[in-house]
């Protein structure tokens, strides 16, 4: 047991952040913070198939199971510590690298549970260990967006439990396991629901582009890699073939670049956008073939690199020039290029350009979808393609980097660190482009796909190229402005307020005139309650007492008159007395 | 030495505007000489059906978009401190 738990390399991840306030002060916290991830990365292709089973108060956990979903998931996530964590490196204070390092702990945890219970726990590791993301940025706006955050994240923890339960009672059996669609019940669907939650599957999205741009420069480039991704891996564990997934995920995909089109804050749009992205994923999912698993998972995997990048970059400039705003930023180019490179290389990737990661995995989904004559899920999916060129492919680095009006800044180019981070993950988005088998020979069932055929390049160079036309027709009436958008929310923001109202104004108000009828009715009720028992006490119980008092005082008075003191009148009563009882004895 | 480049590049908005409509011509004769037999529906046998696509699609959504959220959505920025 004790070697399986030095297995598990989420142990690495929670000794390296408990040891790094050490590293810290010992000076070596910049190789400490390279070593560890490095570690794990290099640790997750030695593990066996199963570790770590547990029997705990009657329950049979499993810390450990290792197959090929997993394993895909693992790679990427470790990768992604890695890069994140260097890209990193210039933050001095422990506590932002403590928080993101416990967190990629609560998702590796989830990814390697084999049991319901093992997942809850690490799922509640990963949304506690991030919201400290949020609040390192120590603004107003981002210590409240982290209350929000956690919030929602309780309350989806705690439905996802309450499925746990009912899941148990049912079969008293907490192995996660695939659910077939026939035989989901409320236990099943309270369990997907907590999962969607994280998936940001909307209605219930809206924590995360709430959260996200509040959070920390690094904070924001860990926390869109690992939440939405372990829900989509715990989905596509779970709950592969659930036609619902399908359809949300297909709409997700919509939802997310509607937002990401009229969003004015850079990391707002790549929030909303991730909420498109993992739709795709949520929808490869909800098909349900081989091919569209396949097609999420490599999808998670390329997405989170070429996300985690534009994080980077726009999380370069934000730290470089203390903007994120579209429209206070423009003509950049001339002083962060490198930034800007690594921006583009991002934004075509996810754009799915040819040679980049995101023609080798979006399109895998969206053929999926065509296999299965799912026509306007393709076209949804496909449509959702032209919206993301739109906003993140083009406006985004445009108007960033390039636009219509210099801001006037003049910012340094960023740290070296950061651009090793970028480097790192723009030459994997181009990597995986290129040489797409590497991702495909980790992918959990054989690959029958080939993106690089004519048909699917004509595709792409037409959307491609006439997206780019519209844009530039467009772009005058895509100007940002600086504006906040209403989402779902709104119910919980108002609801909040009009909760505070209600307590202030009519609760408050009722509680304030129950004191006063109180003070002036209820009192002087009490007072004469008071005054009656008083009376009653005196004139009542006292008198009966004094009564009863008196009445032995003046039978003892008149006992008292038959005593006479003499002794021979005491001594003859008592022979008559026995005379008389002899008598009537005798006589009876 | 890039950055002198996309300088020079800025300054010139007619070379750009004709290396696009050049991209958008190299896609239509692509485009003609590609075998159709995979398309998974019908739009994929039709000749430019994606280029149609991805231009009305992208003129719908920025009107779309941009004008529900000037409609509705739009709101301060303290909307929620108010």
């Amino acid at each position: 047991m004790t070697s399986s738990i030095f297995m598990h390399p989420a142990t690495m991840f929670i000794i390296g952040a408990l040891l790094l306030p050490l590293a810290n002060k010992l000076k070596i916290q910049k190789i400490w913070l390279v070593l560890i991830p490095l570690i794990a990365f290099i640790q997750i292709h030695y593990l066996p198939e199963s570790f770590g089973r547990v029997e705990w108060l009657g329950f049979d956990l499993q810390f450990g199971r290792v197959d090929q979903l997993t394993i895909v998931f693992l790679h990427v996530f470790t990768l992604m510590a890695l890069i994140g964590s260097i890209f990193g490196l210039h933050v001095k204070e422990s506590g932002q690298h403590i928080s993101a390092w416990l967190y990629v702990a609560g998702s590796l945890g989830t990814t390697l549970a084999g049991d319901y219970l093992t997942v809850f726990i690490f799922w509640e590791l990963m949304a506690f260990a991030s919201v400290f993301l949020v609040w390192y940025r120590r603004r107003t706006k981002s210590i409240e967006a982290g209350f929000r955050y956690i919030l929602v994240h309780t309350t989806g923890g705690l439905i996802l439990l309450g499925g746990i339960f009912l899941h148990y009672q049912n079969g008293h059996d907490l192995s996660f396991v695939a659910i077939s669609p026939d035989t989901a019940t409320l236990a099943q669907y309270f369990i997907m629901v907590g999962f969607m939650l994280n998936a940001a599957v909307p209605p219930i999205h809206a924590w995360l582009p709430d959260a996200y741009p509040e959070a920390t420069v690094i904070g924001a480039v860990f926390m869109c890699a690992f939440t939405t991704k372990t829900a989509v891996y715990v989905l596509a564990r779970g709950f592969a073939g659930f036609e619902a997934l399908m359809i949300l995920g297909a709409i997700m995909t919509l939802y997310g670049v509607f937002y990401a089109v009229i969003e004015n804050d850079a990391r707002r749009i790549l929030a909303y956008h991730i909420v498109s992205q993992v739709g795709y994923m949520v929808c490869g999912i909800g098909i349900g073939t081989e091919m569209a698993i396949n097609g999420a998972a490599s999808h998670a995997y390329a997405h989170i690199l070429y996300k985690a990048l534009l994080f980077m970059g726009v999380g370069s400039v934000l730290e470089m020039t203390g903007r994120s705003k579209l429209s206070e930023l423009g003509g950049l180019y001339k002083y962060m290029p490198f930034t800007m490179i690594c921006t583009i290389i991002g934004g075509i990737a996810i754009s799915g350009f040819p040679l980049t990661s995101g023609f080798i995995s979006k399109s895998m989904i969206i053929a999926a979808a065509g296999e299965e004559h799912q026509i306007i899920i393709m076209l949804m999916l496909a449509l959702a393609a032209v919206g993301t060129f739109l906003s993140v492919g083009i406006k985004l680095p445009y108007f960033i980097f390039f636009g219509p009006n210099d801001c006037g800044l003049k910012p340094k180019e960023a740290y070296w660190n950061m651009k090793v981070g970028m480097v790192m993950a723009s030459f994997m988005c181009i990597f995986l482009g290129v040489f797409p088998d590497y991702l495909y020979n980790m992918l959990p069932y054989a690959v029958h796909w080939h993106p690089y055929t004519a048909h699917h390049l004509a595709e792409t160079f037409y959307l491609l190229g006439f997206t780019g036309f519209a844009f530039y027709l467009m772009s005058k009436y895509l100007r940002p402005h600086d504006v906040s958008n209403l989402d779902v929310d709104w119910f919980y923001r108002r609801g909040a307020g009009w909760f505070m109202w209600l307590a202030r104004h009519p609760v408050s108000a009722t509680n304030e005139w129950v004191s006063n009828v109180y003070r002036n009715v209820g009192l002087r009720f009490t007072m004469a309650a008071a005054k009656a028992l008083s009376w009653f006490d005196w004139e009542g119980i006292d008198w009966a007492l004094d009564g009863s008092a008196r009445g032995v005082v003046k039978g003892g008075d008149q006992v008292r008159q038959f005593q006479t003191g003499k002794l021979q009148h005491y001594i003859g009563a008592a022979v008559a007395l026995l005379f008389i009882v002899l008598i009537v004895v005798v006589l009876i | 030495m890039i950055v002198n480049f996309l300088t020079y590049l800025r300054e010139r908005p007619v070379f750009l505007k004709w290396f696009l409509v050049s991209i958008l011509a190299f896609s239509v004769v692509y485009d003609l000489f590609v075998d159709r037999q995979h398309a998974e529906f019908w739009g994929g046998h039709l000749v430019g059906f994606w280029a149609v696509f991805g231009f009305v699609g992208c003129l719908a959504m920025i009107v779309f978009c941009k004008g529900l959220s000037h409609v509705w959505l739009e709101k301060d920025k303290d909307y929620y401190d108010k």
